[in-house]
């Protein structure tokens, strides 16, 4: 009887890498659209409450599509002053998917419940506990997060309704803006609310 | 072998935005028959560029596809690694100030340097005609430090609300700015929408605003106007039995790399940027040009140029928007010009707004992780205040060993010697080197000061030379020089390098314009050789 490692390195014997790499990412696609609740919850933990209920559920969907379309093996935009050229690496996506699950554990072993199931302190303190020992000292890219939920918040925060949430006016950063609204001080996002 | 020929008037080797300006303006003045010969693919539709900027906005992807070549890796710092249909101006930020005066008789005027063989005055019109072409919007400086005979195109990009406010700061500190000039539509122009500030115009515009040579070539292929062949890669020049004159050019498709193709044509126009003419001219050594064709002074590759830049973010008590409009920038050519009797210390200096330093953050100041409301909270605290980027690009004298050579130990798919680049300054801007910066690094102190701001790091130094030119420098000596004004090199009559690689030198401010305008100045010169068109056309390209 084979034990688990040594099937697993037949199978990477005979598997393109590229190919298992490509069905593991598949993998945890269907993983995370198929049960999204653990992703939800911990967005609802460390994304603003500002955003509400629907906007923090809007972003943690937008985040599961970032995932679900990222490309290995894709090129990066190209440097300046050097010939080198670079590509994107492996898959985030297996590894945040373990995390998730590893909340999920933590959240048992805890509190007896399921990381979704627990109050807004709980959760919290278990995404505390998960994130000693990250590195912390500034904003990654997403692509750049170590844990799921550092890649979470990035992914919101790089995003113009994130800016605009800040600043409180809309800003549209990025977005396809009349050119000569430009001059004047952005307007209020309160104003939009009202409107 | 099966060896395919091909008979042209002009062939015009790359197609990059120098060589969208000189065809677009022979198919216009003259009824040659135009071949261009671009090593690359086509490039990204207009129409799939809204998918490939939300890819690179993501995951940071290249917007242009296969846009290089396999085992181009080449030792020193080469600008980009693009090459396709477009070239470069594919992907660049469409920034188009002129060169000062100055530029062109440092020698004169300074003692450094060596002087152009043209002066401003002489590139003036050309300029405009290449202003013309792109459609650059800008602000007129003033007079005596931005002359031009006629008005910009296009009315200027609009200073946004953070500019304005910044332009406030500069003048405080004595600096009178102006909105950079940009090849971007203030209003729509030769078919093209205005800008609405997606802010990716470096790498991608998405709805065609900032002009790219692709709109040039669309047009002058609807109108079979010109014929463009891509992947196929130009490997040599060779000369007449004479020596006088290049014969034919030696090609191979890169589909079809056993049948080698013969361009035949009256004139050879070498547009293939700073790196790639001069590599091309040095791959051509043959018994009538041992060193390389048109390399009779020995300066194929040498003097390349370019400028190194000092920047810094300033903290400013200022409730600035950043995102506004990212890419736009307020200039001035104020340091471009010396006073009496001072050291050469020359620059030019922009202001951007800036998110650096008001970015959220994970952990507060005492260390501590911040989740949910507090990042947020915590993020509008910091940007109660704005932050500016400030930059100076500096002028730097190109040393006779800031060279491109061939490397012999790593060559291409079809055995030839890839380029090697290396830059180092003349011994008058090396000796200046650390006064400058310092100088730069002082006017950077004062402008925090005199807007109760503070710099929020050390200003630090690029040391790669941006904006790369050189290689194949113009003069009226051939001993010192490998072209005329006019591009035309000194060893072969039929024989043009344009744009880029005959700057003499990098000025402290983006060449592109300039190449255009060379370019468009060598066209003037080459359709005295080829019939005049029968046919009128305007100017419109697209």
């Amino acid at each position: 009887m084979p034990t688990r490692r040594s099937f697993l390195a037949s199978l990477a014997a005979t598997v393109p890498l590229a190919v298992f790499v490509r069905r593991a990412h598949a993998a945890a696609v269907v993983h995370l659209q198929g049960d999204p609740a653990t992703l939800d919850a911990l967005a609802l933990t460390v994304l603003p409450s500002r955003l509400g209920r629907p906007g923090i559920a809007r972003e943690a969907a937008s985040f599961r599509d970032w995932a679900a379309n990222y490309k290995e093996s894709a090129e990066l935009v190209h440097g300046y002053g050097t010939s080198r050229l670079r590509s994107t690496g492996p898959t985030p996506l297996t590894r945040w998917t373990t995390q998730l699950d590893q909340l999920d554990a933590d959240a048992q072993r805890l509190h007896q419940h399921r990381f979704r199931e627990l109050s807004a302190a709980n959760r919290e303190q278990v995404v505390r506990d998960a994130l000693k020992g990250e590195r912390l000292d500034r904003m990654p890219t997403v692509v750049d997060a170590n844990h799921v939920a550092v890649a979470l918040l990035a992914h919101f925060y790089e995003s113009p309704g994130a800016a605009d949430l800040c600043y409180e006016a809309q800003i549209g950063r990025q977005t396809c803006r009349p050119l000569a609204a430009q001059s004047s001080k952005p307007r209020p996002i309160l104003k939009v609310l009202e409107r | 072998m099966n060896r395919r020929a091909i008979e042209t008037d002009v062939c015009i080797v790359g197609s990059g935005i120098s060589a969208a300006m000189i065809a677009e303006r022979l198919a216009r003045t003259t009824s040659a028959k135009i071949l261009v010969i671009e090593a690359g693919d086509d490039t990204v539709p207009l129409a799939q560029r809204p998918a490939a900027r939300e890819r690179f906005l993501r995951y940071n992807e290249n917007p242009w596809g296969v846009d290089h070549l396999e085992g181009y890796e080449v030792v020193g710092p080469l600008q980009s690694r693009s090459m396709q249909v477009g070239g470069l101006a594919m992907h660049w930020g469409a920034v188009t100030p002129r060169f000062s005066p100055e530029d062109f008789k440092q020698h004169s005027l300074y003692g450094v340097g060596t002087d152009w063989p043209i002066t401003y005055e002489e590139l003036d019109p050309f300029y405009q005609e290449a202003e013309e072409l792109m459609g650059v919007a800008g602000a007129q400086g003033p007079d005596d430090l931005d002359p031009r005979g006629k008005p910009f195109p296009l009315p200027a990009i609009p200073l946004t609300y953070n500019l304005e406010l910044l332009k406030k700061w500069a003048s405080s500190a004595g600096i009178v700015m102006w909105s950079q000039p940009a090849a971007k539509n203030s209003i729509p122009y030769r078919g093209r929408p205005t800008c609405c500030r997606n802010d990716t115009c470096s790498p991608i515009c998405p709805i065609g605003a900032k002009y790219s040579p692709d709109f040039t070539w669309n047009a002058l292929r609807k109108t079979n106007r010109i014929a463009l062949t891509t992947r196929m890669l130009v490997r040599k020049l060779v000369l007449s039995p004479d020596g006088k004159s290049v014969s034919h050019a030696i090609a191979v498709n890169r589909d079809r790399p056993d049948e080698p193709v013969e361009l035949h044509a009256k004139q050879f126009v070498v547009a293939a940027g700073y790196t790639w003419s001069s590599h091309l001219l040095l791959l051509s050594a043959q018994d009538k040009a041992p060193n390389g064709v048109a390399n009779s002074s020995g300066l194929v590759g040498k003097y390349l140029a370019g400028h190194r830049n000092v920047q810094t973010t300033v903290e400013l008590p200022l409730k600035l928007y950043p995102g506004m409009n990212e890419q736009h920038s307020l200039v001035t050519k104020q340091f471009m010009r010396l006073k009496s009797g001072s050291e050469y210390i020359r620059h030019d200096l922009r202001i951007w707004e800036s998110s650096s330093g008001r970015t959220a953050r994970l952990i507060d100041d005492a260390g501590a992780l911040m989740l949910g409301d507090a990042i947020l909270d915590d993020w509008r605290r910091r940007t109660r205040t704005g932050t500016a980027r400030v930059r100076a690009y500096y002028d730097v004298i190109p040393d006779r060993s800031s060279e491109l050579t061939l490397d012999a130990t790593r060559k291409n798919a079809y055995g030839d010697p890839l380029p090697k680049l290396a830059f180092r300054d003349a011994p008058e801007s090396e000796s200046m080197r650390g006064r400058t910066e310092e100088s730069i690094r002082g006017l950077f102190a004062d402008m925090a000061r005199a807007g109760n701001g503070r710099l929020l790091r050390a200003p630090t130094v690029d040391n790669f030379q941006d904006h790369p030119s050189g290689g194949c420098r113009m003069g009226n000596d051939a001993s010192s020089s490998v072209v005329d004004s006019w591009g035309r090199t000194h060893d072969h009559a039929n024989l043009f390098v344009v744009g880029a690689p005959t700057c003499v030198s990098g000025s402290c401010a983006n060449a592109t314009l300039t190449f255009c305008a060379l370019a468009l100045r060598s066209a003037r010169e080459l359709e005295k050789a080829l019939p005049r068109s029968t046919t009128t056309r305007s100017g419109t390209v697209e």
